[in-house]
C-alpha cells in the first residue's frame, strides 16, 4: 500500500541520556528513522535531550530539540510545530511512556496528533500487567502465574496456589532488594513476613519461579497487510533469572528443534496481532522449561529495542528503517532489501554464522554494590562477535568488551592457576561452585576453572542452568587448550613450535595470539609470524541476510578460519576508522558520534572510509555510516590483519576515544600510518615524564607532581608536594582507580588498587589543587592554523571527574584575563604538539592562577556537545584536517562564542547498585549526559537539571545539611530558598549557623538519635529536595544512607556547594518564567560565514 | 578420516568423515538453521548431496518422531561443524549415532559458505564425495561417467508398495512419491481417513476406492518416473478434487501439458516470500525445489490461475483452478507447531466441500 498522504510531519521522540538499559541502541533506531523519514519526504521535528547523538546532528531532521523530554515541554513543541503524527516506538521505554501520558492527558487529541509505529492501545496492551494478562490469556498463551499480597496469610494462599519454587519481590524496593526464593512452605512464611516490612508500601508480588528456564528471544515485524516476519530468533545463553540485557546471547537459538521453532514463531504471530501492532517491531520474550518444553511469555516490548538493534546488527536487517517505512503505512513487500538490492524486507534473514552478545559491567566503579546479576539490569555496555562457531564467536567476544582478556581465559590473566585447579581443595571447589551458582559477570571464567578442576558437564548445568550444548563447546575449548600446552616452550625466546593442524584449529576457535603465546611460552609477534606463514591466516566473510543465496551489496564483514576470502578491497583511496568498543562509563556515545563525522568526512572528500567497532547499539556500525565495516574486536592482532586485508592510507585513533589511542604506538611499530597528530605526540600527553619535560618548556604551570612505581616512591613524592594528593594510573579511561588522598593510610592503600589498574605504567600522583575552577578547552588543529572550539567552565569545584561534572559553555563566572591566560596556554601546547584533528585541555584555576590538569591529543567526551552549540560539526573538520586539508580552506580560523548559553549534566547510575554512595569523586561514574540550551545561564542549567531526570521543585521543604567549610556559602543559598517559599530542615550543625543568620530552620535528629529523622521524611514524601555536601573524604554513614534514600525516593539532589548556587537560582527564574523550546536550526540561524 | 567433496567443474573442498564410502548426487543447497533431520529423510531429497548453510548442526540432536520417513535419502550430507554432544529433552540420539545407524553418508569441517556461494554463481552442479581416494581428476572422471549412464527411478523405492489406509473419516487417496509423515500428520489432524497409493497406482484403482478428493504428494524433482505419473493421474483432473504438493504440483502441471523450468539456484530453505496476486498479504513459506512451472504455459490453460508467485523472483508458486477442481503448491505447506494445519490443506478441505472448525 503505498504510503500515507495524511501526514505530513512527523515528531520523533528520543531516548534522553545514555542510562543503563536505555544506550546508544535508540540514537541508532531514531537515526535510521530520521533517514527513512526523509527518504519518504516528510517533515520531520526531533527532541531529544541528549546532545552526543547522531540524531541530533542538525541535518538529521529538518527540526530539533535539545530539551528536556516532560510532558510540559513536549506539550510546548507539539504546540508550536503542529506535527501531524507522533513516532514513539524509536525512544526506548522513554518515548514510550511519554507518548502514552500525552495521550492519557489528551495532549496528542487537543492537536490532533495521531501516534503511528505502535498504536497507542498497543502500547497499552503490552505495556500494562493487566490487559496484558488478559490479552494472553484469551490467545492461550501462559504467563507465569503471580498475585499480589500485602498480608503473609494472603501471600501463603497465593503462593500454595501456584507452587514452589517462588519467587518473591517485594514492591517498590529497588533494584530487586529484599527479593527471595522460597522452596518450600516455611521459607515462603518467613520471607513474606521480611518482605512485606522491606517494601515501602508493604506489598510483595509472589510469582512462579521460572529461574533456570531457557530464555528465548524473537525479534518480529508486523505490517498493515498483516505480514508477518521473524527477523531471528536469540537464544539467552544465561537462563532466566538475569536479564537480558546482561545475559550472553546468541542468535539464532542453538537448541531448539525445528517444531519448538515452528511453536514459537505461531505464538509470536499470535502475540503480535492480539496486541495490535499493525506497522511497525516487537520483542518478545519467552521462557522455556527444559525438561518438557512448557512455554510461558515473560515481556512483549512494542517498539525498538536494545535487542531489536542486536538483531538488525546480527542479521544485516534494518530493523528500525524498515519498522518505520511500516509506521507510515507501506508493506514488508514494498520495502527493498538493501544489503541484497534484489529481495524485499518481506523475507526471513538467515544466517550462516554463530553471533555472540556480551556484556560490559563496572562493579569496578561501585565496590559497595554486590557483585550479583539478576533481574535488574546492571550492564552499561556490550560488544557483538561473528564466527562460524559458538566458539570461535565466544572468544571474540569476550576480547571486545575489553576487560584486558584475550579469550576464554588461557591468556595469562586467570584469577586461579591451573597448578591450583588441578590440586583444588574443597573450599576452591566451594568457592567455584558458588561463582557458577549465583550469576555474576565472572561466570564465564568460573565455568572454566570448574571443568579444568574435574567438574562434569552435569555438575555445572545442575548449578548454573546453562544449556549443556553451550557449556560442551566451552569444554572443548578447554581440552584444545590441554592440547596446545603439549607444545610449551622451555625459553620464551624460542620459536613457537606448534603443528599445523593443531594451530588451524585454535585459530578457528578463535583463540588468539595472546592465549596461543601464553599457552606455547613464546612471544606474541612470533606467533602471528607462524600462522601469517602457514595456512591460518583468517579471512573475511559476508553478513549478506540470506547466507549466502544472494550477492550481497553492503560490505559488511567479520573475521574467521575458512578457505575463501570475500573481502574483495577496493583499489580506492581508504581509512580505517578504529571505534570505540564497548560503552562504559567514561567510554560511550561521545566516540561513537565522532567515529561516524570521521566517516561522513570522509564520503565528503571522496575517500573510502572502513570502520571497524563491535559495538552493536552504535549508529557507526550501521551497514550505511561507512563504506565498509569489519564488525570486530579492536585488539592489535584483529585490527592488524584488517589493515593487511585493505591497506589503507592511514588509521584514524583519535576519535575511538581511550581504546584507539591505546594502540597506536603498537600500530606505528607495526608500521601503520597514524593519520591527524602522531603517536609521538600522543606518547608526550600520555607519559607524564614527556608532559611535565613540554610544560616547563612551554613555561606553564601544572600542579606539582611526580610518577611512581611504588609505595616508597609515592610516599616520598606525597611529602614533597604536600597532601592532599591526587593519585591515579596512567593510560586509562574515565579516571579508573583516582582518588583524592589526604594522608599517608589512605596513599598506601589506593596505591595498590591504582597499581592493579594501571600494569606495567606507572602511578600519578599529583598535588590536589582544593577548591579550584576546573574548565575543558577543545581544540581543533592542522599543524599551522588552531581554532578554539569552546571553552567549558565546570560548576562543581575541582576533584569531580570532568565526566562526571556540569558545564558551562560558554564560561560564565571567568575573568577575560583568566580567559586568555588560558586559550594563550592553549594555543602554545597545540603548537608544540603539532596537533592535527582535536585536542582536549583541563585547567584548574585558582588564585588567579592557570594550572594544566590533563592534555589528550583526542576528540574528548564534549566534541558532539560544542559542536552542536557553536554549529561547527568538529569532528568532520577534524577529519578533513587529517586528510591534508587547512582549516583556512575550511573556513573555521576563528573561536566562536555563543551568543546562548548551554550546559551539560552527566546522569548516574546509582540506582542500578542499591545502597551506593552518589556523592561525586575524580572517579568517573556517570553513563550520560545531557544538556540543557538557553538564552541565560539558570535557565539552561535548569533545563539541564530537568533534563537529567530531577524533579525541580517549586514548593515545599528543601533538607540541608554541609560540611564545615561549605557553611560560609550556605547562607546565601538557604535565604534564597526561604525567599523563595521553601521550608527549610536541617542537620543541627548546618541549622545552627543558619539560625545565626536569621534564617530559620526546623532541626531534624542524627539518624540514630531519634525520628522522625530525614529518613523517615523522605519516606513520608515530606522532602522535595536535599543539599548534603560531604563531610570528609570517609563519608558519615547517616549521610550515605540519606544520599542513597535520594535514590530510592527521586528526589531532587546535590552534593556540592556550586551545584546548590546553580539550583537554587535555577528555581528563582524557573518559578519566574515558565521553560521556553527553541530549536537548534533557530539558534544557528543568525551565523553568517558558512564552515565546509 | 580424510574425505573430500568434488563438483564436476573441478572445484574440490577438503572435510573429514566417520565413514569410509563414496557417493554421488546433485549438490544442492539448504539455509534453513534447524531441520536436518527432517531434511535428509524427506524423499524429496533422495538422491542428493545436501549442504546445509548452517554452519552448527546436531545441536538439538534426533528422535523418530521427526522423522520425515524411515529412511535417510540423501546420498550425502555435508556440514560445517557438528556437534558431539546434542541437547533437547526430546532427542534420543545424537545426529552421528543416527547417521551411523542409518548408515547414512556425511561430511564436515569444509568451508560450506565458500561452497554455497560457488553453485550460486554456477547453477546447478553434481558432486561426488569420497574417503576412498582424494584424487580430483580421477573423482570428476567418475562424476562425468555416472552422469553419461541412464537415470534411474527411485520412485519403486520411495513408494508404499501397495495401498495403506490411515487413520479414520472420509477418504481421501493420498499419491505417495514420496510423501513425508508432516504432511499426512496434517491430512489426518484435517480429519480424514488416508488411502496412501502406491506412485503407478492407476485412475482406476484411485477412483475403485471412491475417495473424496486426491492428493499428490511431494517426491523428489526431475525423477524419470514422474512422467508415467502425470498420466495416469490425467484421467482424474476436473472429476475429483485435487491437489498437488511441491513435486506433485509439477506432476499436476505437467499432466496439463505444462513444461518445467530449471533454476539457477533452486529454492531451498524456510524463508521464501509468497505474494499473491491483487493483495498486499503474503505467506513466508518453506521451499525445497530446483524447478518451477513454465508461467507462460500456465496462463495457457484454460480456467488456470496462478494464485501466488515467489516475491523474490516472481516465479509461480500456487496454481488454482476452480473449474478443474484443482490446487497445486510448489511450496511446502509446512504445520506451524504441533497441531496446525497449513492454511492451503484447509483451503482444499473446503475444496472438498467440508467444513473447516479449525481454519
Amino acid at each position: 500500500m503505498p504510503r500515507r498522504k495524511d501526514i505530513k510531519k512527523v515528531l520523533i521522540i528520543g531516548s534522553g541520556p545514555i542510562v543503563i538499559g536505555q544506550a546508544c541502541e535508540f540514537d541508532y533506531s531514531g537515526s535510521q528513522a530520521c533517514k527513512a523519514l526523509r527518504e519518504e519526504g516528510y517533515r520531520t521535528v526531533l527532541v531529544n535531550s541528549n546532545p552526543a547523538t547522531i540524531m541530533t546532528d542538525p541535518g538529521m531532521a529538518d527540526v530539533t530539540y535539545i530539551e528536556p523530554l516532560n510532558i510540559e515541554v513536549l506539550t510546548k513543541i507539539i504546540a508550536k510545530e503542529k506535527p501531524d503524527a507522533i513516532l514513539p516506538t524509536l525512544g526506548g521505554q522513554t518515548g514510550l511512556n511519554l507518548a502514552f501520558f500525552l495521550m492519557k492527558e489528551g495532549v496528542l487529541k487537543k492537536y490532533g496528533v495521531e501516534s503511528i509505529g505502535s498504536s497507542v492501545g498497543a502500547i497499552a496492551c503490552a505495556e500494562d500487567r493487566d490487559l496484558f494478562k488478559k490479552a494472553m490469556q484469551e490467545i492461550g498463551i501462559d504467563i507465569p502465574k503471580s498475585g499480589i499480597a500485602t498480608t503473609v496469610k494472603e501471600g501463603m494462599k497465593i503462593g500454595l496456589d501456584i507452587g514452589f519454587p517462588l519467587i518473591l519481590r517485594p514492591a517498590y524496593c529497588l533494584g530487586g532488594s529484599g527479593g527471595a526464593i522460597a522452596y518450600n512452605k516455611e521459607e515462603l512464611e518467613v520471607f513474606l513476613a521480611k518482605g512485606i516490612e522491606a517494601s515501602p508500601v508493604h506489598q510483595i508480588l509472589v510469582e512462579q519461579s521460572v529461574l533456570g528456564w531457557k530464555e528465548i528471544e524473537f525479534e518480529v515485524m508486523r505490517d498493515c497487510a498483516d505480514n508477518v516476519i521473524m527477523v531471528t530468533s536469540m537464544e539467552n545463553v544465561d537462563p532466566m533469572g538475569v536479564h537480558t540485557g546482561d545475559s550472553i546471547v546468541v542468535a539464532p537459538a542453538q537448541t531448539l528443534t525445528p517444531e519448538e521453532y515452528a511453536n514459537f514463531v505461531n505464538l509470536c504471530r499470535k502475540i503480535i496481532r492480539k496486541i495490535g501492532i499493525s506497522g511497525g517491531g516487537a520483542n518478545i520474550q519467552f521462557g522455556q522449561n527444559p525438561d518438557n518444553g512448557k512455554i510461558v511469555i515473560i515481556e512483549v516490548n512494542p517498539r525498538l529495542s536494545r535487542s531489536s538493534a542486536l538483531a538488525s546488527k546480527a542479521t544485516g536487517i534494518p530493523i528500525a528503517r524498515i519498522a518505520t517505512k511500516l509506521a507510515i503505512g507501506l508493506t514488508l513487500p514494498e520495502v527493498m532489501n538493501q544489503v541484497t538490492g534484489k529481495t524485499t524486507s518481506f523475507f526471513e534473514p538467515t544466517v550462516d554464522y554463530c553471533v555472540f552478545k556480551i556484556c560490559r559491567f563496572t562493579f569496578e566503579k561501585f565496590p559497595y554494590a554486590e557483585r550479583v546479576l539478576n533481574t535488574s539490569m546492571k550492564a552499561v555496555g556490550e560488544a557483538m562477535s561473528i564466527g562460524r562457531n559458538f566458539k570461535e564467536a565466544m572468544q571474540k567476544g569476550i576480547r571486545s568488551i575489553e576487560i584486558k582478556r584475550y579469550g576464554f581465559g588461557a591468556d595469562g590473566k586467570d584469577k586461579i592457576s591451573d597448578e591450583m585447579l588441578k590440586n583444588a581443595d574443597s573450599a576452591l571447589i566451594k568457592q567455584i561452585k558458588d561463582r557458577v551458582s549465583v550469576p555474576n559477570d565472572e561466570r564465564l571464567f568460573y565455568i572454566r576453572y570448574a571443568l579444568k578442576a574435574g567438574l562434569s558437564l552435569d555438575e555445572i548445568y545442575a548449578l548454573s542452568h546453562i544449556d549443556r550444548w553451550f557449556l560442551d563447546n566451552m569444554k572443548q575449548l578447554v581440552e584444545q587448550e590441554e592440547e596446545i600446552k603439549h607444545y610449551k616452550n622451555k625459553k620464551i625466546e624460542d620459536e613457537p613450535n606448534i603443528p599445523q593442524e593443531l594451530l588451524a584449529q585454535a585459530k578457528a576457535d578463535g583463540f588468539s595470539d595472546v592465549q596461543l603465546a601464553f599457552l606455547l611460552n613464546a612471544k606474541e609477534e612470533k606467533v602471528r609470524k607462524l600462522h601469517k606463514k602457514s595456512n591460518s591466516k583468517p579471512v573475511y566473510k559476508l553478513v549478506d541476510t540470506c547466507a549466502g543465496e544472494f550477492n550481497a551489496r553492503q560490505p559488511y564483514f567479520y573475521s574467521t578460519q575458512e578457505t575463501k576470502d570475500e573481502a574483495r578491497p577496493s583499489k580506492n583511496k581508504k581509512v580505517i576508522i578504529l571505534g570505540g568498543g564497548p560503552n562504559r562509563i567514561g567510554q560511550g556515545i561521545e566516540f561513537d558520534y565522532c567515529c561516524c563525522h570521521a566517516a561522513y568526512a570522509l564520503k565528503e572528500e571522496g575517500v573510502d572510509s572502513i570502520m571497524v567497532n563491535c559495538n552493536p547499539e552504535t549508529v557507526s556500525t550501521d551497514y550505511d555510516t561507512s563504506d565498509r565495516l569489519y564488525f570486530e574486536p579492536l585488539t592489535f592482532e584483529d585490527i592488524m590483519n584488517i589493515i593487511e586485508t585493505e591497506k589503507p592510507i592511514g588509521v584514524i585513533v583519535q576519535f575511538g576515544g581511550q581504546t584507539p589511542i591505546n594502540l597506536a604506538v603498537s600500530l606505528r611499530e607495526a608500521g601503520v600510518n597514524i593519520l591527524g597528530t602522531s603517536s609521538e605526540s600522543i606518547d608526550i600527553a600520555e607519559d607524564r615524564k614527556r608532559f611535565k619535560q613540554m610544560i616547563d618548556k612551554l613555561g606553564l604551570l601544572q600542579p606539582k607532581s611526580g610518577t611512581v612505581f611504588t609505595f616508597e616512591e609515592a610516599q616520598k613524592v606525597a611529602n614533597d608536594i604536600g597532601y592532599p594528593v591526587l593519585v591515579r594510573p596512567s593510560y586509562v579511561l574515565g579516571g579508573r582507580a583516582m582518588e583524592i588522598v589526604y594522608d599517608a593510610e589512605l596513599l598506601e592503600r589506593f596505591i595498590k588498587e591504582a597499581s592493579e589498574v594501571s600494569g606495567e605504567h606507572p602511578i600519578l600522583i599529583d598535588k590536589f589543587l582544593e577548591d579550584a575552577i576546573e574548565i575543558d578547552v577543545d581544540l581543533i588543529g592542522d599543524g599551522e592554523t588552531f581554532v578554539i572550539g569552546g571553552i567549558m567552565e565546570h560548576i562543581e569545584q575541582a576533584g569531580v571527574h570532568s565526566g562526571d561534572a556540569a558545564m558551562s559553555l560558554p564560561t560564565y563566572t571567568l575573568s577575560p584575563d583568566i580567559l586568555e591566560k588560558i586559550r594563550k596556554a592553549t594555543y602554545s601546547l597545540a603548537r608544540e604538539l603539532n596537533i592535527i584533528g582535536l585536542m582536549n585541555v583541563q585547567y584548574a584555576v585558582k588564585d588567579a592562577k592557570v594550572y594544566i590538569l590533563e592534555v589528550n591529543p583526542r576528540a574528548s567526551r564534549t566534541v558532539p556537545l560544542v559542536s552542536k552549540v557553536i554549529g561547527v560539526p568538529l569532528a568532520k573538520l577534524a577529519t578533513k584536517v587529517m586528510l591534508g586539508k587547512k582549516l583556512k580552506d575550511l573556513g573555521f580560523t576563528e573561536e566562536l562564542i555563543p551568543q546562548h548559553v548551554a550546559v551539560k549534566e552527566s546522569v548516574f547510575p546509582f540506582n542500578r547498585f542499591p545502597g551506593v554512595d552518589v556523592m561525586l569523586g575524580p572517579e568517573m561514574k556517570s553513563t550520560g549526559e545531557v544538556m540543557g540550551i538557553d538564552a541565560d545561564f539558570s535557565s539552561a542549567y535548569i533545563k539541564s537539571q530537568i533534563a537529567a531526570g530531577q524533579k525541580i521543585p517549586k514548593k515545599g521543604n528543601v533538607f540541608i545539611s554541609v560540611h564545615d567549610r561549605d557553611k560560609r556559602d550556605v547562607i546565601s543559598i538557604a535565604k534564597k530558598l526561604k525567599d523563595l517559599g521553601f521550608n527549610l530542615f536541617a542537620s543541627s550543625g548546618t541549622a545552627s549557623v543558619l539560625e545565626k543568620n536569621n534564617i530559620p530552620a526546623k532541626v531534624l535528629p542524627k539518624i540514630t538519635e531519634g525520628r522522625p529523622n530525614i529518613l523517615d521524611l523522605m519516606k513520608d514524601g515530606k522532602i522535595q529536595m536535599v543539599i548534603n555536601t560531604p563531610s570528609g573524604r570517609i563519608p558519615r554513614q547517616d549521610e550515605v544512607k540519606i544520599r542513597s534514600q535520594v535514590i530510592l525516593y527521586n528526589i531532587p539532589y546535590t552534593t556540592t556547594i556550586f551545584g546548590a548556587q546553580a539550583t537554587v537560582n535555577g528555581i528563582e527564574m524557573f518559578m519566574k518564567k515558565d521553560l521556553s523550546v527553541k530549536s537548534l536550526q533557530e539558534y544557528h540561524k543568525v551565523k553568517g560565514k558558512k564552515i565546509k | 578420516m580424510k574425505a573430500i567433496l568434488v563438483l564436476e567443474d573441478g572445484k574440490s573442498f577438503n572435510a573429514n568423515s566417520d565413514l569410509n564410502s563414496e557417493c554421488f548426487g546433485e549438490v544442492i543447497l539448504n539455509t534453513a538453521v534447524v531441520g536436518y533431520q527432517e531434511m535428509i529423510t524427506d524423499p524429496a531429497n533422495a538422491g542428493k548431496i545436501l549442504v546445509l548453510t548452517y554452519p552448527l548442526i546436531g545441536n538439538y540432536g534426533t528422535a523418530p518422531k521427526f522423522n520425515e520417513s524411515l529412511k535417510v535419502w540423501v546420498s550425502g550430507l555435508v556440514v560445517k561443524e557438528t556437534s558431539r554432544i546434542y541437547s533437547n529433552f526430546q532427542a534420543k540420539s545424537g545426529l552421528s549415532d543416527f547417521l551411523k545407524e542409518k548408515n547414512a553418508f556425511a561430511i564436515r569441517g569444509l568451508d560450506t559458505r565458500t561452497l554455497a556461494v560457488h553453485l550460486r554463481e554456477k547453477g546447478p552442479l553434481w558432486g561426488i564425495i569420497s574417503t576412498k581416494t582424494l584424487d580430483v581428476k580421477k573423482l570428476v572422471e567418475k562424476i562425468n561417467q555416472i552422469k553419461k549412464q541412464p537415470e534411474q527411478s527411485l520412485l519403486p523405492e520411495i513408494s508404499v508398495p501397495k495401498q495403506k489406509i490411515l487413520g479414520k473419516g472420509e477418504k481421501l487417496a493420498v499419491l505417495d512419491i514420496g510423501v513425508t509423515n508432516g504432511l499426512l500428520k496434517q491430512l489426518e489432524t484435517l480429519g480424514y481417513s488416508l488411502n496412501i497409493f502406491p506412485y503407478n497406482a492407476s485412475a482406476r484403482q484411485i477412483l475403485s476406492v471412491n475417495p473424496k478428493g486426491i492428493v499428490i504428494s511431494s517426491g523428489p524433482e526431475n525423477d524419470p518416473g514422474l512422467k508415467q505419473v502425470a498420466l495416469n493421474i490425467k484421467p482424474l483432473i476436473g472429476k475429483l478434487p485435487m491437489i498437488g504438493i511441491a513435486t506433485g504440483c509439477q506432476v499436476l502441471a505437467s499432466a496439463l501439458g505444462v513444461g518445467l523450468i530449471r533454476l539457477k539456484l533452486g529454492h531451498r530453505g524456510v524463508n521464501y516470500p509468497l505474494a499473491r496476486t491483487g493483495s498486499f498479504k503474503g505467506e513466508i513459506t518453506v521451499q525445497n525445489h530446483g524447478c518451477v512451472m513454465d508461467y507462460d504455459a500456465l496462463c495457457k490453460v484454460k480456467g488456470l490461475k496462478v494464485t501466488a508467485y515467489n516475491l523474490n523472483d516472481h516465479t509461480p508458486e500456487e496454481i488454482e483452478s476452480k473449474s478443474l477442481k484443482l490446487i497445486g503448491v510448489q511450496y511446502n505447506p509446512v504445520s506451524a507447531g504441533f497441531d496446525q494445519v497449513n492454511p492451503i490443506l484447509v483451503k482444499f478441505k473446503k475444496l472438498l466441500g467440508d467444513k473447516c472448525a479449525k481454519a
